[in-house]
């Protein structure tokens, strides 16, 4: 690296403050409401921080709603479908990096377009596909429909990672008598788990986040994920800001430690695929 | 012997066939049930309907000036928000290539928001514009970009900014990351090689940094733009669509008619022009991409 | 080797143990099974969901299952902001429920597509249908003058005031007429930072609007005869015109072209906004934000014409055609509806009574209810009722009013050009309805 000067790295350094606290800046209000009390929240305006902070808003969420229950239904879908994405798309993306077969244009074709429908419109006819299977108002029906809309994007991200590895490595296996897949078991996924760590975090956070389809498909609260359960704060009869963004914190946690421990596998994993066109 | 052989033709099929079967089952065939809507007259609650009804949907939405306004804000928001992402991404990307003193932490920090579902990030943002409970209607006084403290999404001219700004905020790291990884996937000694012949910054990043950002740029731009277009989920929560319509986007407008008016049949109609017109959108972009790869 | 070759051995040690465990719960089911054989279970939907609701409501049930062994009840609440698309969804793919809660607005929808059941032969033969007060049966049979649901209780709007703002902007009683309505609004905007009315320029709107417009047109006639709309008329266009003015002249925030439900409520005990129309249920958030002698209830302020036309709505229970239980849901339906149920129902909503009796009881004496009780015997306030019984009418409140109302505010279109896009879809689904379908 050639040296520079220190203006470069001034502005270089200007530039990442900005950035950081355009990225933090929500996260931190988010924070400093959920701990002001509701006679401050009116009142006080817009200090940086309330004169007086109370954890009241954090133990009415956890004792008194039933917000613990649908984080832990939210950890199940998502765990479950980043999983079970992940084994589909691997097994898919690595047949897609490793053969030229009849058909596969169509299929590649056939999950990209998959991608380009506002899934809005399916909501009625998976729900009637659902129902007569018990699958609605489950957490199973979530994840085999979170798995579904996440399998093309996870496919395509797991080919360009086993692009990457040369096809020699297995051929020299199957040349010893190991058959493909035992090859592809023992010697190629264990080299992609970057990838591998990649696709179930893209996989996990999407199903973190969905809203639409958690609302629609599930209406007890024994099946709902968080985000249906943050939405019903905003019932018709409150609007607590404070246990909401309280909620809002509540929920991040799980998937920011997540995050900081498999965002360096993203960036590690991504350039070790090198995502190509 | 010859079941070898069949084994061996059917091994590509083995590996795709659970996530071919899936995605037709569950996205598929309810997106082809979902095409015919198109062409019937399908009321969600009302048994009897169900007739064909041909092109009539397509004539209505032609004469529906809500439609051409929602196409209008899609192109706007798609635009507005795919470029700011990129840029900012890229921008944030070149300024993490360089090694410095607390990278690590920095990086980790920048690419927070990603993992923050998107409709909280939604809720967010509406309640930092909301003057009662957020700031920014006060700092946007005071930097003179509105006149009175009030919310931002409730001006008709400049309401589609603040679900704008909420998926940009959202939506940088996801291009940071891809692009960081592009880049950091260019061996050194091609710069290496420039510096010492002579090339400065500029001409680098142009002449390096660009064409091997591109594959990666094309595919990411490609697959964010239909998304995007197709992301309704901010505009729902941060505005409903209003005031009167401003924020409306063809997604969000197709839910409305779709659950409100429970009319499933226009609905689909609208939504099979989107789909035309992402798919239109994607030929031209490999189109384009065919072409400058012959160029270059 | 790797995490994928140890996990087989995992699974295998994991069976034997599942074995086990499956025997004991199959043969746990079979024993229950056995002694609960006469177990029903009824599903309950609630769609104006809230915590304290929910509780209430899972009293009086438990109190009903205690009293019917072997009958169980299943509570489904859905969030009301997603509750209409939510429950129509359900109920178009068949997953219906034996008992609902039917707000206004959607009885028209379900009654007409022949999902909820005749409720006339159950009332006929109940003893405490004479007590029901002439409006609650006058509801119950809005649609086809056929009894779909049985009404728990009344919405009625009036005007809540905020006592301290009145007080520091020299006002000393709550506005009588629309004229003193709109000084009021404009002595109170003239406080720094503070509006004079709440508007709700979002979702719901439409109650303000009619309620104002008819104040100005000097009746709540909605149709001619012909089955045309009157909303053409001067008086309403007035109507709409006097409450455009509101915003327009800054009477009312900025932001309330957006504002809903919520964002209405929470303007007025914020000390955002001095006024807002609401019903008794925005009564109990109020309440627990604001002390009593700091926000006052009076009747709404009257028109030119001396009269005023509080809208009134109501929610209720249906039975929906596709239960198996229908004599069972009209037993829970008796529960959560009789005298005794409902008094401590509306304690918690905070509705206005069904029963002519209760209205003696001294819940509804306090204080703060009796603003609408003041509403109620005043003759010049006439309870109104909105034509929700309209197909199309939930279309048209929450989308075409909102869009138009919007634009109307911001002066995108005039009020004479709203009312009559409002007329014209009225209009046709006033005809459709007329011609019999």
């Amino acid at each position: 690296m050639e040296p520079h000067g220190k203006s470069y790295w001034a502005i270089h350094y200007l530039l990442l403050g900005a950035f950081v606290i355009f990225a933090l800046f929500p996260l931190f209000w988010l924070l400093k409401v959920s701990i002001t009390p509701n006679d401050l929240l009116y009142s006080e305006g817009v200090r940086l921080w309330p004169s007086r902070a109370t954890a009241d808003h954090y133990a009415s969420v956890i004792a008194h709603s039933q917000f613990p229950l649908f984080f832990r239904n939210s950890v199940i879908v998502a765990t479950s479908t980043a999983l079970f994405s992940t084994l589909f798309a691997a097994a898919a993306g690595y047949g897609f990096s490793r053969f030229q077969f009849r058909g596969k244009y169509w299929i590649v074709g056939l999950m990209l377009i998959t991608q380009m429908f506002p899934l809005v419109m399916i909501i009625a006819p998976i729900f009637r596909l659902l129902k007569p299977l018990g699958l609605t108002n489950s957490l199973t029906g979530l994840v085999i429909v979170y798995t579904a809309f996440n399998v093309p994007f996870a496919s395509i991200l797991m080919q360009s990672f086993f692009d990457a590895i040369p096809k020699d490595l297995e051929e020299a296996a199957m040349l010893d008598g190991a058959n493909r897949f035992a090859a592809f078991r023992k010697i190629i996924v264990p080299l992609t788990l970057p990838g591998l760590a990649a696709t179930l975090g893209f996989v996990f956070t999407a199903a973190w986040s969905e809203l639409l389809f958690a609302l629609m498909l599930n209406s007890s609260s024994a099946a709902s994920t968080f985000p249906v359960g943050l939405l019903a704060f905003v019932s018709k009869f409150s609007v607590d800001f404070g246990q909401m963004m309280a909620a809002g914190v509540l929920a991040l946690l799980p998937v920011c430690m997540f995050f900081v421990f498999i965002q360096r596998y993203l960036v590690q994993g991504l350039t070790a695929g090198a995502v190509k066109g | 012997m010859s079941w070898r052989r069949v084994l061996l033709a059917a091994e590509p099929y083995l590996y795709t066939l659970p996530s071919v079967l899936l995605i037709c089952i569950i996205m598929l065939v309810p997106l082809l049930i979902g095409l015919t809507y198109a062409f019937h007259d399908v009321r969600l609650l009302d048994p009897s309907s169900g007739d064909f009804v041909g092109l009539e949907h397509f004539r209505e939405l032609n004469a529906d000036p809500a439609f051409w306004n929602a196409l209008r804000n899609t192109v706007t928001w798609t635009a507005a928000s795919v470029t700011l992402q990129f840029g900012l991404g890229l921008v944030l990307a070149l300024l993490l290539n360089r090694l410095f003193p607390g990278r690590a932490v920095i990086q980790l920090l920048v690419f927070l928001p990603w993992a923050i579902p998107s409709f909280l990030s939604g809720l967010n943002w509406a309640w930092l514009f909301n003057p009662v409970v957020g700031p920014l209607p006060y700092w946007l006084k005071a930097l003179g970009v509105l006149a009175a403290a009030d919310n931002l999404l409730s001006h008709p001219r400049h309401a589609l900014w603040g679900p704008i700004i909420a998926n940009v905020w959202w939506g940088i790291p996801f291009f940071a990351i891809t692009l960081l990884a592009a880049l950091q996937s260019i061996p050194a000694d091609i710069y290496e090689a420039a510096a010492i012949d002579g090339a400065g910054p500029w001409i680098r990043f142009r002449r390096i940094t660009l064409p091997f950002l591109a594959p990666t740029m094309a595919i990411t731009i490609l697959l964010r733009t239909v998304w995007i277009a197709n992301f309704a989920d901010l505009i729902v929560i941060m505005t409903k669509g209003g005031p009167a319509d401003s924020t409306q986007i063809l997604a969000s407008y197709i839910f409305t008619q779709a659950f409100q008016r429970l009319d499933f049949g226009y609905a689909s109609a609208v939504a099979t022009v989107l789909l035309a017109l992402l798919l239109a959108y994607a030929m031209a972009l490999m189109v384009l991409r065919a072409a400058l790869t012959r160029r270059g | 080797m790797g995490g994928f070759a140890s996990r087989p051995r995992q699974e295998c040690a994991l069976s034997a143990h599942n074995l086990k465990i499956a025997g004991s719960l199959l043969a746990a089911c079979l024993f229950t099974a056995a002694a609960s054989r006469a177990d029903t279970t009824l599903k309950l939907v609630e769609v104006l969901t809230s915590p304290e609701r929910t509780d209430t409501l899972q009293g009086l049930v438990n109190a009903f299952e205690k009293q019917n062994p072997g009958t169980h009840v299943e509570i489904t609440s859905l969030a009301w902001s997603s509750a209409f698309e939510k429950f129509a969804t359900m109920v178009s793919a068949g997953d219906t429920p034996d008992v609902v809660e039917m707000p206004d607005r959607w009885l028209s929808l379900y009654a007409k597509n022949g999902n909820l059941e005749n409720l006339e032969p159950y009332l006929a033969q109940w003893n405490e249908t004479k007590g029901l007060n002439d409006r609650a049966l006058q509801i119950a049979r809005a649609v086809d003058k056929t009894a779909y649901l049985l009404p728990y209780g009344l919405y009625l709007r009036a005007l809540f005031y905020n006592k301290v703002l009145f007080k520091q902007a020299g006002i000393a009683a709550p506005p009588r007429t629309m004229d003193e309505f709109h000084e009021d609004a404009k002595k109170i905007a003239a406080l720094p930072g503070k509006s004079g009315y709440c508007l709700r320029g979002g979702p719901g709107g439409l109650n303000a609007w009619i309620m104002f417009g008819a104040a100005m047109a000097g009746n709540n006639i909605f149709f001619k005869p012909d089955g045309s709309s009157t909303l053409t008329e001067p008086g309403w266009i007035k109507g709409t015109a006097w409450t455009v003015n509101l915003y327009k002249d800054g009477l009312a925030p900025r932001d309330s072209v957006n504002w809903g439900f919520n964002e209405i409520v929470a303007g007025f005990y914020s000390g955002t906004c001095a006024m807002v129309d609401q019903d008794t249920d925005a009564l109990i958030a109020i309440a627990e934000r604001m002390k009593p002698d700091q926000y006052g209830v009076a009747p709404m302020p009257k028109g030119p014409s001396g009269k005023a036309y509080p809208t009134v709505g109501y929610v209720g229970w249906s039975i929906f055609k596709s239960s198996l239980h229908k004599d069972l849901d009209w037993k829970l339906i008796k529960a959560l509806d009789d005298p005794a149920g409902n008094l401590i129902w509306n304690k918690r909503v905070g509705a206005l009574p069904i029963y002519k009796a209760s209205e003696q009881a001294p819940f509804y004496s306090s204080d703060q209810l009796n603003g609408w009780f003041q509403e109620l015997s005043d003759p010049d306030e006439v309870p109104t009722l909105m034509p929700t019984n309209l197909p199309g009418f939930a279309y048209f409140a929450d989308s075409l009013v909102v869009r138009t109302g919007q634009q109307a505010l911001l002066g995108q279109i005039s009020p004479e050009d709203m009312n009559k896009q409002w007329a014209a879809y009225l209009t046709k689904a006033k005809q459709k309805q007329l011609s019999g379908k």
